[in-house]
């Protein structure tokens, strides 16, 4: 190590160096002379003999020199070497080098937006030491939020009490939407936080104070801190917010800090404040998570301390977990604990997103291999073309590896250059899409939300774009190397013309190459291919249910209290001025929420319960979204009005098509009975008489029919207004109508295209990058192709000239050429078929309205491929037939 | 034996040449280390100090000492720094580093091994 650092130090002071050691060496020549002298030389005999002493100085500073260097200076002149000759080809480096600057770029670009979202750690001092904890449990009875991985409030304070190998251990829950009160209430998203929050994450409030103990007692007085963005925004910086009373969901909290700018809100969002545990009940009424046993609500983060390393605090925390296990037996939890990152992948959900970060980055990879395809050709095309210089390098005395050392030199300065020009793209280019696709992926009925995602490069980044650069110039670069070093000597610099074995040898090559790459290109195309039919598909198809001219109003979360939401506003919003029809539903078609559950027959055990959604709404539901009551009736007012949600007992339902086909097959359901077991457990059943089958509409996802129960539901939720009029004015009158009935109420009127167009804009993104790729793909399939075809073309000017000499025709020599150079495309094309159906298979699971075996999109994409190579050697042989005879026969 | 007439006849000097060929590979380090231990030194007074030390048997040229030193830099085995000589010239003093002062112990070991051996293979029968 030492050594490297000061051959570095050598390099940068040379020629210092080197001016110290003749002075030294000429210090030391003067002194023996000087010895010399007093052994009795004469001046002069003694200059001679010292002089003669000295041996060969300028071997010496030679020798000097390459102890200094070692292997450096060899290196360095493959080095140059390779700029002069990718200078003296400026085109060929060109094309090489925007190429993989493509390849490179988009999956420095993508790796980017995945390193943001997956690998990024929380934003906080010495993240390093942060881990996060989850547990799957098995056994006992318990509720959960936010999926597995959480823990209840006792469980936390058992981690945190007996765990020594963290320095602390942070619960948070997931961010929760609150009403925050005022002149103009707002919708915003907080968290509920362990006390020790703020100290755990290093990460002090910038006015205030931060939690403390006492304020996570049980019946402490509620206080929050404020959220950095929200401060400087709703409350416009106030240095005096402190001590100050805020509403959350109409309780009254004391602010008692304001939190730093950038601090962590346990999730990758900006969150309006940071409450005490304590303080759940106050925002939760009616369920106590805070006190409750088996509820499960909590994500927590510990800090590792004294330099415990992870595996330290895995034993550890596996030892608290057993205990745990056997003082709640039976019941077994098995405990996740990685180093945390900002946004926390549920344990559960792992498997998939790592499955979709796979498939998405090995789209990427498809471009990155045609293009390193791209590039291998052309060099093996060059190395023909250099044939010549190689043997005589080879003849020499240069040995192969010498050779394929330069050879592979180049191709590092080739995609060196690549990569550079690549990640500047890519980093400058995926931020801007990120940040215009990220807020377009927010529903629109969420309120505002601020991410909290960080896409700048960073080591893993900049480590990825170093490996794939390296790593491409390995692939590209060493079989040509080795093709091209390889050459049979006599035959070269006798300037045989191609047909030897040698020409032959990498002519196959070459065509493997072509097939590879248009094999590679067919499956992206052909993917884009059904992609872009899914997206033709989500604009052009019928959800189901009628969007258009409807409005809907949704309140925000403390809307329990408020008085508005009832049949009054009902009437009043439907004696409008233009309005058609009025109806409340549980659930916004198309919105942010569902609640699905599970269904079965009488006489079915709970095993064989079949997933459904469910919804309550109120009589005129179905012909305001203009969804045909199929057999049967709908609800009546006198069942809406009855309508309740306790559990047990029997109520009317209306089931959609899809739910009565998969539970009641061809029979007629209407008078039949399904059967819900109790949501909290251990209750009775619920009994659901069909009254009604209700067509399906796609009211939960765009594209998917899923089972749908509808039950009656009285006044609450998301109130739909059907009307004639401007969806502005409309609006305006329903804002009056709420304000006036109660002022400090948070809602929100919206279009229900609005929901229609978020779903088709979303799934426009995936297939728009989809389609972008493949078109990629595409342009570098035909440079490919055409270089290849054309370079095939060229080296066979001799040939045709004699055959065009013998008689053939232009015509026939173009068809001749065209045969040979097209059946490695021909072949390539038949592979990326096979591969591609098996590819679009999986992508129809997803896509809707496209069938794995799409005729037109298979091929389509094989004519596109087999057009471009035929221009390619349509136009490379064009001289070539035109040429004149002498000129042809002539040509080296 | 003069140094004058030691360079009348250059043949039976050792270590006139760049490689030192007649010494074992390494051992002019193991010497220039060995020399450098009581105490710094420039270039001169290494050779005059071998050269006495040897009873007159090693002269050392330049063209082989100074490789031999900068080889020492490398491996950090030696610090140079300017200095003045005893005739009021300006020379560079060779000082042993800490990891100089390993090696010189691991190498003697080494040495004495080396000799050792072929002093058995010479002395059998």
């Amino acid at each position: 190590m030492g050594t490297w650092f000061r051959r570095l130090a050598y390099l940068f002071r040379q020629s210092r160096h080197e001016r110290e050691l003749r002075e030294e060496i000429e210090a030391h020549r003067a002194l023996r002379a000087a010895h010399l002298e007093r052994d009795g030389l004469t001046p002069q005999q003694a200059e001679e003999a010292s002089q003669r002493a000295i041996g060969n100085v300028l071997l010496a500073r030679e020798d000097v020199r390459d102890i200094w260097l070692g292997l450096f200076p060899m290196w360095w002149q493959d080095v140059r070497y390779g700029v002069r000759t990718l200078r003296k080809n400026a085109l060929f480096t060109a094309v090489a080098v925007v190429t993989l600057a493509l390849g490179i770029g988009v999956n420095t670009g993508i790796f980017t937006v995945l390193n943001g979202v997956l690998f990024r750690d929380v934003p906080a001092p010495a993240a390093h030491e942060l881990v996060s904890i989850g547990q799957a449990v098995e056994g006992g009875q318990f509720m959960a939020t936010a999926g597995t991985d959480t823990f209840t409030v006792s469980e936390y304070h058992a981690y945190r009490e007996r765990a020594r190998t963290l320095s602390g251990v942070l619960a948070h829950s997931d961010p929760r939407e609150t009403t925050l009160g005022g002149d103009a209430p707002q919708e915003v998203f907080g968290a509920i936080v362990s006390c020790n929050y703020f100290t755990v994450l290093q990460q002090a409030p910038s006015l205030g104070r931060a939690l403390i103990e006492q304020d996570c007692t049980p019946g402490a007085p509620p206080v929050v801190v404020l959220g950095h963005g929200i401060w400087t925004t709703t409350f416009a910086a106030d240095p005096g917010i402190v001590g100050r009373d805020i509403e959350l969901d109409r309780r009254r909290f004391t602010v008692i800090g304001v939190a730093a700018d950038g601090t962590y809100g346990g999730a990758p969002m900006r969150v309006a404040y940071f409450a005490p545990l304590s303080a759940e009940p106050l925002l939760w009424p009616g369920e106590s998570r805070f006190r409750d046993e088996k509820y499960r609500w909590l994500h927590l983060i510990g800090r590792r301390g004294d330099g415990n390393g992870l595996e330290q605090v895995r034993a550890e925390l596996g030892v608290i977990a057993a205990q745990i296990d056997r003082q709640q037996s039976p019941r077994e939890t098995r405990l996740t604990i990685e180093r945390a990152t900002r946004a926390t992948i549920p344990s559960a959900a792992r498997g998939a997103a790592t499955g979709a970060a796979a498939v998405l980055m090995a789209a990427f990879g498809l471009v990155l291999l045609i293009a390193c395809a791209n590039v291998a050709n052309l060099l093996l095309a060059r190395g023909t073309g250099r044939s010549q210089e190689i043997a005589i390098r080879l003849s020499l005395g240069a040995s192969r590896a010498r050779v394929v050392r330069q050879l592979l030199t180049e191709s590092l300065l080739i995609s060196i250059a690549g990569g550079l020009l690549g990640s500047v793209l890519a980093l400058w280019s995926f931020q801007t899409l990120v940040a215009l696709a990220l807020p377009a992926a927010v529903p629109p009925e969420i309120p505002a939300v601020a991410f909290d995602l960080d896409f700048s490069p960073d080591a893993r980044v900049l480590a990825f774009a170093l490996l794939l650069t390296l790593g491409t110039s390995l692939l590209f670069g060493l079989m040509p190397a080795l093709q091209v070093s390889r050459p049979d000597l006599n035959r070269v610099i006798k300037q045989e013309a191609a047909g030897s074995g040698a020409s032959r040898r990498s002519a196959r090559l070459r065509g493997t190459l072509v097939g590879v790459q248009v094999a590679l290109s067919m499956v992206l195309m052909i993917s884009t291919g059904l992609l872009l039919r899914g997206l033709y598909a989500t604009y052009t198809i019928d959800p189901g249910f009628a969007y258009r001219n409807v409005a809907f109003l949704s309140f925000g979360t403390d809307f329990g209290p408020a008085t508005v939401v009832n049949q009054r506003l009902m009437d009043q919003v439907a004696a409008l001025p233009g309005v058609e029809a009025v109806a409340f539903a549980a659930q916004t078609p198309l919105g942010e929420s569902m609640m699905g559950g599970g269904v079965r027959l009488p006489g079915e055990t709970e095993e064989q319960q079949r997933f459904a959604e469910f919804d309550q709404v109120t009589p005129g539901y179905f012909s305001l979204l203009d969804i045909p009551i199929l057999r049967g009736r709908t609800f009546t007012d006198a069942e809406s009005a009855n309508a309740q949600r306790q559990e047990g007992g029997t109520r009317p339902v209306i089931i959609s098509e899809a739910a009565a086909r998969t539970f009641f097959g061809d029979s007629d359901p209407i008078g039949r009975t399904l059967l819900q077991a109790s949501r909290q457990g251990g209750g009775g059943d619920t009994a659901f008489e069909i009254v009604g089958v209700a067509a399906d509409a796609q009211l939960t996802s765009l594209g998917t029919v899923v089972p749908y129960i509808y039950e009656p539901g009285r006044p609450g939720g998301v109130l739909l207004v059907r009307s004639r009029g401007s969806f502005a004015a409309i609006a305006s009158g329903i804002r009056a109508l709420v304000r006036a009935s109660d002022p400090s109420v948070a809602f929100r009127v919206l279009p229900l295209e609005g929901n229609v167009a978020w779903w088709r804009g979303v799934s426009g993104m995936v297939t728009t990058l989809g389609a972008g790729l493949g078109v990629l793909a595409l342009v570098l399939a035909s440079v490919g192709i055409y270089g290849v075809v054309s370079f095939a073309v060229s080296r066979r000017y001799r040939e045709v000239g004699i055959r065009m000499a013998l008689g053939a025709t232009a015509l026939d020599a173009l068809r001749t050429i065209l045969r040979q150079s097209l059946r490695p495309v021909a072949i390539g094309a038949v592979i990326g078929i096979i591969v591609a159906s098996g590819v679009s298979r999986i992508l129809s699971s997803v896509l809707f309205g496209v069938s794995p075996a799409d005729p037109l999109g298979l091929g389509g994409a094989a004519l596109l491929v087999f057009a471009v190579a035929l221009a390619a050697g349509v136009m490379a042989a064009r001289p070539v037939t035109r040429a004149d005879l002498t000129a042809t026969l002539r040509y080296d | 034996m003069s140094v004058a007439d030691a360079l009348q006849s250059p043949q039976r000097l050792m270590g006139l040449t760049n490689t030192p060929s007649d010494l074992l590979p390494g051992t002019l380090e193991l010497l220039i280390l060995k020399s450098l231990g009581s105490g710094p030194k420039h270039g001169y007074a290494i050779v005059e100090h071998l050269r006495v030390a040897s009873k007159d048997m090693l002269h050392i040229g330049e063209s082989a000492l100074y490789p031999a030193l900068q080889r020492l830099l490398l491996n950090g085995w030696a610090k140079a720094e300017w200095g003045v000589s005893e005739a009021n010239r300006r020379a560079r003093y060779y000082r042993l580093t800490p990891a100089g002062k390993k090696q010189l112990a691991g190498e003697r070991e080494e040495f004495d091994r080396m000799v050792r051996a072929i002093q058995y293979v010479l002395d059998a029968t």
